[in-house]
C-alpha cells in the first residue's frame, strides 16, 4: 500500500514538473534593433533619457493597476530589473511602510492618505525636471492633499458613486438618500469602507463628508443603522462579482468596477448621486530613503508618455489625467478613445466632478469613525 | 572545547534547544511582550503609540463606561462584548458540528480494510493542497443564487415540471458555518482516527464475549478511548477557528464583525494599534481559558503531536 502511495505522489509530481516546463515559454527580447514584448507590443524610445545607474526597481503597487507591457519595456529599455510587490487597500500599504525597513522606490498611495505620510515624513520632494510635468492634465494638479505637487504625481482618478442594473431595478436610484428605499433591502452591496458609507449617510444629512462632530456622527450612525440590514454584501475587493452573478442588483462601487460589469452586461447603469460622488486620486510617490531613486524617475517619465500610459485605457478603465495619452489614443487608439470619451464612467460630466466629495483624513477622529463601523455591524 | 562538548551531555541538550529557543523568544515571546506594552499605550492623531501606562483600552473592550446617559455613574456598553459572544458562538457551533461530522467518518476509515485506509486518508488530505482562500472562492462558486447548486437544482425541477425559485444561500450565516466545518474538518478526522486505530481489536472481542451489545461497546469502550483524539481535534479546529474572519467576511458578506476583523481593523483602519494589542491579547487569553478548562475536564491525550 505505502508503495501505491509513493507511485500517486510520483505522478503527480511528474505532472507539476511538466505543467512548469510548459510554462516557461518564449520572452520577448531585441529584435532587430526594436524592443519587443512577449505580446508582440512595440516598445517606445523613452522621450527624456534619465541616466539610470540602480540595477533594481522595487514596486509596491495596487492589484491589477500596470499594465504588463510596462514592466517588459522598462526592463528592456532600461535594463533594470523590476520587483512587483501589490497592495489592496491605502491601510495595508501605509502599515508595511511605517513598519519600517522598507525598500519600495515606488507605491501609489491615494488622496486621503498622502498628507499623513507628509507629516510622518514618509514621502520624498519630487525633482519636477526629471518628470514629464507637462503631459498632465492641470485639472488633477496642486490638488489640496499636495499644493504645488511636491511630493506627488498624478497616476489615475475615480470615484465611488451608485450602480444598478436596469433590468431589475424598476424606480432607479438618483441620490444616495434613494438607497434607503425599502424596495432595495436586501439587495444591495455596498464598498466594505467605513469612510465611505458613513460619509454618504453625512451628506444625506447635510453634514460634511469629514467631519469630527461626535453629534452629526451619532445621527449618520443612527440613519445607518436602518440601511445596513438590507446590505447584503460589503465588499471592497470585487462588488461586480456579485452584481454581475446577479446576487444583487444596485450598490455603491467605483469608476473600473461599474466600467467593467457594464462591458459584462449593459444593463448596468452607473449614476453620479445628486449629494455628489466621492472622489479619489492615486498618486505616485517616492517612499523617504527609496534604494533606486534614478529607476524611480525613469520609470514614471518613461511610463507617462503617451505612447505607453494610453494602455490604461485599454486594461483599466480608470479616469485618466494625462492629457499625452489622450491624445495619443486620439491619434492612435481612435477606438478605445471613442469608448473612453463616450461614457460616463470615465469621461466624467464637469457638474459631477463639481459636486463631488474628496475624503480626507480626520486624525483624532479615526478610532470614532471605526467604532461606529463596528457599531453599526455589531447590531443584529 | 568541542572535547568538552561532546562529554558533556547537558551542553548538549542546551545546544540541541538553542534554535528553537531562539525562535520562541524571538517570535513569540518579544512580540508578545511588545503587544502587551503597546495595549497599555495611547493613540497619538496620526495613529502612533504614545507609550503611557493606562487601562484605558481594556475598559473600553469590557465596554465600562463613566459617560453615561440618565445620570448612571458607571454603565455598560455590551458592543465589544457582543463581538466576543458572536466569535465564541461561531466557533462553538463550528467545532460541534465538525466533531458530528468527523468522528462517524474517522470511525470509517478506522475500520476499514487496511489496505483501503491510505487511499481513505490520502483523500481527507487531498484539498489541503488547495489554498484555503481559494477553496472558500470555490464554494461562493456553488452557493451563489444562480450558482451550481441552484442551477442543478432548477434544471431537475425544470425536468420534473415543479417551478423552482432559487435559493439564498451565499451571504447568509449558514453559508458561515457550511465554509468553516468544510475548511476544519481534516483537522478534526485525524486526531479522531488516530485515537481509534490504535484500540485492540481484542477489546471488541471482549466486549462482545461479555454480552454487550454493539451500541454498548461504543458507549463503554470506543467512546471513551477515542476522547484524546475529540480532545486533540477540538484544540485545533477551535483556536484557529476563534481567530478567522476569512470565511465569515467571504460567505456571510461581511455583515458582521467577529474578534478577528476587529483587530485588523484596529491596525489597519482605525489605525490604533494600542486598541488592536488589547484586543488580541484579550481574544489570547479567552482561548487559552477554554482551552484550560476543557483539556481539565477531558484530560490532554497524545494525538495533537500525532495530528
Amino acid at each position: 500500500m505505502k508503495n501505491n502511495l509513493w507511485k500517486v505522489l510520483a505522478v503527480f509530481v511528474l505532472a507539476s514538473i511538466l505543467l512548469v516546463a510548459c510554462g516557461g515559454g518564449a520572452a520577448g527580447g531585441d529584435e532587430g534593433g526594436e524592443k519587443v514584448t512577449a505580446s508582440g507590443f512595440v516598445c517606445p524610445e523613452p522621450e527624456t533619457q534619465i541616466e539610470v545607474t540602480s540595477q533594481e526597481l522595487n514596486l509596491f503597487v495596487w492589484t491589477e493597476y500596470i499594465p504588463t507591457e510596462w514592466k517588459e519595456c522598462f526592463e528592456l529599455v532600461y535594463g533594470v530589473s523590476i520587483n512587483h510587490d501589490e497592495y489592496s487597500s491605502n491601510e495595508e500599504m501605509y502599515a508595511k511602510l511605517s513598519a519600517g525597513g522598507s525598500t519600495y522606490d515606488l507605491t501609489l498611495p491615494t488622496d486621503y492618505i498622502i498628507g499623513l505620510m507628509i507629516r510622518q515624513g514618509m514621502l520624498e520632494e519630487l525633482d519636477h525636471s526629471k518628470l514629464p510635468m507637462a503631459n498632465y492634465d492641470p485639472n488633477y494638479l496642486d490638488l489640496s492633499f499636495d499644493p504645488g505637487n511636491v511630493y506627488t504625481v498624478p497616476y489615475m482618478a475615480g470615484n465611488d458613486a451608485i450602480i444598478y442594473n436596469s433590468e431589475t431595478v424598476s424606480d432607479p436610484p438618483e441620490s444616495f438618500a434613494d438607497l434607503w428605499n425599502p424596495e432595495y433591502a436586501g439587495r444591495m452591496v455596498m464598498l466594505d469602507d467605513s469612510r465611505v458609507i458613513i460619509g454618504m449617510a453625512l451628506l444625506t444629512l447635510g453634514y460634511d463628508v469629514n467631519t469630527t462632530d461626535p453629534a452629526q456622527l451619532e445621527e449618520a450612525k443612527n440613519k445607518l443603522a436602518e440601511l445596513v440590514p438590507g446590505v447584503k454584501l460589503f465588499d471592497s475587493d470585487s462588488p461586480k462579482t456579485a452584481l454581475i452573478a446577479g446576487d444583487v442588483d444596485l450598490g455603491v462601487t467605483w469608476t473600473g468596477e461599474a466600467f467593467t460589469a457594464q462591458q459584462e452586461n449593459p444593463a448596468f447603469q452607473y449614476i453620479y448621486p445628486t449629494e455628489g460622488a466621492f472622489l479619489w486620486q492615486d498618486n505616485w510617490v517616492i517612499p523617504t530613503g527609496a534604494p533606486h531613486p534614478d529607476a524611480a524617475y525613469a520609470w514614471i517619465s518613461y511610463t507617462s508618455q503617451g505612447s505607453l500610459f494610453w494602455l490604461m485605457l485599454r486594461d483599466f478603465p480608470y479616469i485618466v489625467p494625462n492629457k499625452a495619452a489622450l491624445d495619443y489614443a486620439q491619434a492612435n487608439e481612435t477606438e478605445l478613445y471613442d469608448a473612453y470619451m463616450n461614457s460616463p464612467i470615465t469621461n466624467v460630466p464637469e457638474e459631477a466632478i463639481a459636486a463631488g466629495h474628496a475624503i480626507e483624513d480626520v486624525g483624532d477622529a479615526t478610532p470614532l469613525y471605526d467604532q461606529i463601523w463596528t457599531e453599526i455591524k455589531g447590531s443584529e | 572545547m568541542l572535547k568538552r562538548l561532546r562529554e558533556n551531555k547537558s551542553s548538549q541538550g542546551t545546544l540541541l534547544i538553542t534554535p528553537t529557543l531562539i525562535f520562541m523568544v524571538g517570535l513569540l515571546i518579544i512580540p508578545l511582550l511588545l503587544t502587551l506594552i503597546i495595549s497599555f499605550g495611547r493613540r497619538s492623531a496620526d495613529g502612533n503609540v504614545i507609550y503611557t501606562f493606562g487601562l484605558h483600552n481594556y475598559i473600553r473592550i469590557l465596554g465600562i463606561s463613566t459617560a453615561c446617559e440618565g445620570g448612571q455613574s458607571l454603565c455598560f456598553d455590551p458592543l465589544y462584548a457582543n463581538i466576543l459572544r458572536r466569535s465564541l458562538a461561531l466557533a462553538f457551533n463550528s467545532t460541534v458540528l465538525v466533531i458530528l461530522l468527523a468522528y462517524p467518518l474517522a470511525y470509517f476509515i478506522a475500520r476499514a480494510h487496511p489496505k483501503r485506509r491510505n487511499t481513505f486518508l490520502f483523500m481527507v488530505l487531498v484539498p489541503l493542497w488547495t489554498n484555503f482562500v481559494i477553496r472558500v472562492y470555490a464554494w461562493m462558486m456553488l452557493l451563489r443564487t444562480q450558482g451550481v447548486i441552484n442551477s442543478v437544482l432548477g434544471w431537475l425541477a425544470g425536468l420534473v415540471g415543479i417551478p423552482f425559485a432559487p435559493f439564498e444561500m451565499l451571504y447568509t450565516p449558514g453559508a458561515v458555518l457550511v465554509g468553516m466545518v468544510y475548511e476544519f474538518l481534516p483537522f478534526m478526522i485525524l486526531p479522531i482516527f488516530t485515537s481509534l486505530e490504535k484500540i485492540d481489536n481484542s477489546l471488541y472481542e471482549a466486549a462482545a464475549d461479555l454480552g454487550a451489545n454493539p451500541i454498548r461497546t461504543f458507549l463503554r469502550v470506543t467512546l471513551p478511548l477515542s476522547m484524546p483524539g475529540v480532545v486533540a481535534g477540538t484544540i485545533l479546529v477551535f483556536i484557529p477557528v476563534m481567530g478567522t474572519f476569512i470565511v465569515s467576511d467571504l460567505l456571510g458578506g461581511r455583515q458582521v464583525i467577529l474578534i478577528g476583523n476587529l483587530i485588523q481593523r484596529q491596525f489597519l483602519d482605525a489605525r490604533d494599534p494600542t486598541f488592536g494589542s488589547a484586543a488580541s491579547l484579550i481574544l489570547m487569553a479567552m482561548t487559552l481559558i477554554v482551552t484550560f478548562f476543557y483539556t481539565r475536564k477531558f484530560g490532554f491525550g497524545e494525538e495533537i503531536v500525532a495530528a
